[in-house]
């Protein structure tokens, strides 16, 4: 026993100092590509090759990125979504919440380690450019897993659109003459990257498929026709293995399965990822929103079409065990946030956490923090428009969302993942909407699913758990394009006391920030005498008149007096004597003429 | 222009103003008979048989005329209904402006209606001394005479009234057409009797003036409520039929181009707005398009009273010298003939300009083809009113005066022979 526990000791350390790193240089470039088979049109690509190439590591592996923006017209940055950057806030990649936008020909590198094994995936977090290309897995293996198989793969799905999301954003999306923020649709889907895949497998062996939906808008139902399988891991939680036939992936999500091949060879099995087409506010009649490959067993084989099927038969996530047990949390600290979309001033329709819709800052918040010394707990000094919350370290903190909007909503935390404490139905109707009682709790599971990325349903809540046990400047934010840019996104500040004691920002991010122009010390307005001084900071459009403003009283005004003066004309014209007629008729008729008002 | 399921404003004013034009020519001709022939004994039964031809006459022209309104409207709802949804709000913009056309055009001619009876005597005597070539009036070779005239009358300002009810009501609502009618007709034939009566004149005068008032506020709603149904035509092809799910939100205007606007009091939504939008060209959200017809809308009105006021004082309209009169002494200033004949009158002596038996021909003793709301331009229509027939008929004035008796009322249309002969 011992002699084991030895071994088993020299093990983990010879694994430990195994620990390697893994680095990538990446070139950003814009590439030709058509993974529809549609037209060419320009990717975003690294290294001049597209889709990107996926970043591969081992548990405890440190992992530096040298990333140069040979774009060329737009800047850059990468989030590496699901990772916790505990202790290296600022590689966590979103613009203006730790870092500035990399500016065409500037340099940056991310440097930080991995300590969570599973399936994760990176993307540029700069204002909607991901959807252009920039989003590939990122994959951490774990020889510790609790689940054996004897392949290890991925599968991605996304949406596709044919235009460039800068594009359609100033020309579709958010403009006055789109008053019901109507997102752009997707003119295909993709099965990594590409359509009609063929998965070669053999029979009798299990596959660990990791599916990561990289899209930027619709969820998709995937299933494998004639193939049950084991979810076993949801963004980096371990799961306990729960069977399904059928998963129901948002935007951002990861889910790895383990999927056992059949013992005959005489068949290929078509697998589908669908479109939930509910999240698209119309359906055109060209698009076609399933996209097919197939289980190949046999490549001579016929590769049959997909059998239509009645319904969606998913299983709820809510409902995934995690592997490591953990008892709801009790929460310290809560944030109650309202979803809702409404039109400002300019006649665009915004998204809101209650009456705030996002807007970036002009120094990165994490910059704030380290240049704000005792002030850094003042959630004032990041700005009005960017929703700050100051967060205490090693707390318990509940968010609270309440959907108020009639569509899903897939919603993100950086740095941690959070238990699902509750997630109610849709509501009914349109009309009504089901709000988080804490005293009239929904179903609350023994131990509450864990993943960085969920789904909140129509009209319907959610609530989350987390501890704040990782200092850093972390983005809470809707994980569907279009409503980031409509501004669904929040600030969370976690500690940054604890930041600014341990962390230290690398001079090559500064050198990008002043690069580019941008700020980097100060609060929110870049003010670094008086941070609570907030002139000059960016805020978010104003509302729309409510009723008559001047003008149009003046307008209604100055038509009634145009009809009052008219009605006078009508009444002079008509109490005027006709003298010239009636002399004319006196005269022909022979008789007097009579000026008299009395009638003859 | 839909502003209730039973009641249209629109073919209320049209059915009243037709109506009272018809009923004031019928009443004329009533009185006429009456004093023309009523009063002597020996034909009394042809006086009854008269008034009779004449109401036969009327009621046959009105029948008629409903004939053929209920083919037109049927005719025009099973073809129209489907050119309709496509493009509902162009439509609509044009039936508005058909409307406030149509309504503008009659609207100022209804104040002159009262002093132009004085007119219609002398059309109806013309008319009914040129039917015969006899010279006296109770002489008829015609039987039906007194018939034709009603009947074609009445005949004419109901077709007149189709073709106006046809182009406003194509938004309305098929049901708001017979009580709004109805009600039109009963009005106009009221107020036509009470002219009749010869009632007090002023009375009837504000009557008029205030209806033609509140005539206008609809047309100049009708004209705003045109443009703004093009400007929203325009934005819900920029938003691509999304409008429809806004309601009367945001979203539902183009916020560049409004003056104003409220998320309540939906005109097309709310009944009682609906009825302030018919009435006034309401709209809960306005553009500068709509506010500005509006208001030039009135301008336009104001221009078009000076300009007839002044036409009135002058005899033409400024600018235009062309229509000025010929010289003064060539003007045709002539009694009918038959009247002249009928009553031999003496050569008079008021000068080279006055009435003389050189022939006059009415072109038109019925009226037929002109339009009844051409009230004012018969004037032109018989050649009077030159500017220079102001002088002329000044120096007529005095001489006529001078051998004249003082009005009778027991000849209330001066057309007996005895009245002209007497002013000569």
């Amino acid at each position: 026993m011992r002699a084991f526990s030895l071994l088993a000791a020299l093990a983990v350390s010879a694994t430990a100092s195994l620990a390697a790193t893994v680095q990538y240089d990446f070139s950003v470039e814009w590439v030709q590509a058509n993974p529809d088979g549609a037209y060419d049109r320009s990717f975003i690509g690294i290294n001049g090759a597209w889709p990107p190439p996926p970043i591969e590591c081992d548990i405890h592996d440190r992992v530096i990125i040298n990333v140069t923006n040979n774009l060329g017209n737009e800047p850059t940055a990468i989030h590496f979504h699901g990772l916790f950057m505990n202790g290296t806030n600022s590689m966590d990649g979103p613009v203006w919440v730790t870092q500035c936008p990399v500016p065409p020909g500037s340099n940056i590198i991310y440097n930080f380690t991995v300590d969570q094994p599973g399936t994760y995936w990176y993307h540029s977090h700069f204002s909607g450019q991901y959807p252009d290309g920039f989003r590939a897995p990122f994959i951490v293996y774990d020889r510790e897993e609790p689940f054996t198989y004897d392949v290890d793969t991925y599968l991605t799905v996304s949406d596709y659109y044919h235009d460039s999301i800068p594009w359609l954003s100033a020309n579709k999306f958010l403009i006055l003459t789109n008053p019901t923020g109507a997102e752009p649709i997707p003119d295909a889907g993709l099965f990594n990257d590409s359509q009609n895949i063929k998965f070669k497998v053999e029979p009798n062996k299990t596959y660990k498929i990791r599916i990561i939906n990289m899209g930027a808008l619709v969820s998709q139902y995937i299933w494998f026709e004639d193939h049950d399988f084991q979810i076993v891991e949801v963004d980096g939680i371990y799961v306990e293995p729960a069977e399904a036939s059928m998963i129901y992936i948002t935007v951002a999500q990861r889910y790895t399965i383990l999927l056992t091949t059949k013992n005959s060879t005489d068949k290929n099995y078509p697998m589908i990822a669908s479109f939930d087409t509910d999240m698209m506010d119309t359906l055109p009649e060209d698009l076609v929103w399933n996209v097919t490959g197939w289980l190949t067993y046999d490549e001579n084989g016929d590769f049959p079409e997909p059998a239509l099927i009645d319904e969606y038969d998913f299983y709820d996530d809510f409902n995934l065990v995690p592997h490591e047990k953990e008892e709801p949390y009790e929460p310290d600290y809560s944030i109650t946030v309202d979803v809702s979309m409404q039109n400002l001033g300019d006649g665009v329709n915004y998204a809101f956490f209650n009456d705030l819709s996002y807007v970036a800052p002009n120094v990165p918040a994490l910059y704030t923090v380290m240049s704000s010394g005792n002030d850094s707990t003042d959630a004032t000094i990041y700005g009005s428009n960017t929703h700050t919350y100051v967060l205490g370290y090693q707390e318990v903190v509940e968010i609270v969302l309440n959907n108020f909007d009639p569509g899903k909503h897939p919603f993100h935390l950086h740095g941690h993942v959070f238990q699902v404490i509750e997630r109610s139905d849709a509501s009914p109707d349109d009309e009504t909407f089901l709000i988080y009682n804490p005293d009239e709790p929904g179903t609350i599971n023994e131990y509450p699913m864990r993943r960085d990325t969920v789904y909140v349903r129509p009209n319907g809540y959610f609530v989350l758990r987390f501890v704040s046990n990782n200092p850093g400047v972390w983005f809470f934010h809707c994980h569907i394009e279009w409503h980031l840019q409509q501004g669904l996104a929040l600030t969370l500040v976690e500690a940054p006391a604890e930041i600014q004691a341990q962390q230290v920002i690398p001079d090559d991010h500064y050198a990008a920030c002043k690069a580019g122009g941008y700020g980097f010390e100060g609060n929110a307005a870049g003010n670094t005498v008086n941070l609570f001084d907030l002139s000059g900071e960016n805020l978010q459009p104003k509302p729309l008149p409510a009723g008559f403003t001047a003008r149009g009283i003046v307008a209604l005004v100055f038509s009634c007096i145009s009809a009052f003066v008219g009605m006078g004309f009508i009444t002079w014209y008509g109490l005027s004597d006709l003298k010239t007629t009636e002399r004319e008729v006196a005269a022909i008729v022979g008789e007097p003429l009579d000026d008299s008002d009395e009638s003859k | 222009m839909a502003n209730s399921e039973y009641f249209d404003v629109s073919v209320f004013f049209i059915l009243f103003r037709e109506t009272l034009e018809a009923s004031i020519i019928i009443s004329v001709l009533l009185a006429f008979l009456a004093q023309g022939i009523g009063n002597t004994d020996g034909d009394l039964a042809v006086y009854r048989k008269l008034v009779r031809q004449v109401w036969f006459g009327s009621l046959l022209g009105f029948s008629i005329c409903l004939v053929l309104g209920g083919i037109c409207i049927d005719a025009w709802y099973r073809l129209g209904k489907d050119v309709w949804s496509a493009s509902e709000d162009i439509w609509e913009g044009v039936f508005c402006i058909v409307a406030g056309l149509i309504i503008s055009y009659m609207g100022l001619a209804m104040l002159r209606l009262n002093k132009m009876k004085g007119k219609w005597r002398q059309k109806i005597a013309n008319a009914l001394a040129e039917t015969d070539g006899r010279t006296t009036i109770s002489s008829f070779s015609s039987k039906y005479a007194m018939a034709i005239l009603p009947f074609v009358t009445v005949l004419r300002e109901s077709v007149e009234a189709i073709v106006f009810i046809g182009g406003v009501t194509l938004s309305a609502s098929p049901t708001a057409v017979p009580l709004s009618a109805l009600a039109g007709i009963l009005c106009g034939s009221a107020v036509g009797y009470s002219i009749y009566q010869g009632g007090n004149h002023m009375r009837i005068q504000i009557f008029l003036i205030l209806s033609t008032c509140f005539l206008y506020l609809v047309a100049a709603g009708l004209m705003s409520r045109a443009v703004w149904y093009f400007e929203n035509y325009d934005w819900s092809q920029l938003v691509g039929g999304d409008v429809a799910e806004v309601g009367s939100g945001p979203g539902s205007y183009d916020i560049r181009k409004s003056v104003w606007h409220v998320n309540c009091c939906n005109p097309l939504i709310d009944g009682g707005w609906m009825i302030f939008n018919a009435l006034f060209g309401w709209q809960n959200s306005a553009t500068y398009g709509s506010v500005l017809m509006y208001n030039l809308y009135w301008v336009a009105v104001i221009i078009a009273v000076c300009l007839m006021l002044y036409k009135e004082k002058h005899g033409h309209f400024p600018v235009f010298n062309k229509y000025k009169t010929v010289a003064d002494d060539e003007i045709d200033m002539t009694l009918p003939r038959s009247i002249a004949g009928a009553c031999a009158p003496e050569e008079s002596d008021a000068g080279a300009v006055g009435p003389s038996s050189s022939t006059y021909n009415d072109p038109n003793p019925y009226g037929l083809g002109s339009s009844s709301s051409h009230l004012l331009s018969d004037v032109d229509d018989n050649e009077i009113g030159q500017s220079s027939a102001g002088t002329s008929l000044d120096v007529d004035r005095e001489s006529l005066r001078s051998g004249t008796d003082a009005a009778d009322d027991s000849d209330p249309l001066g057309i007996s022979c005895a009245t002209v002969l007497s002013a000569n």
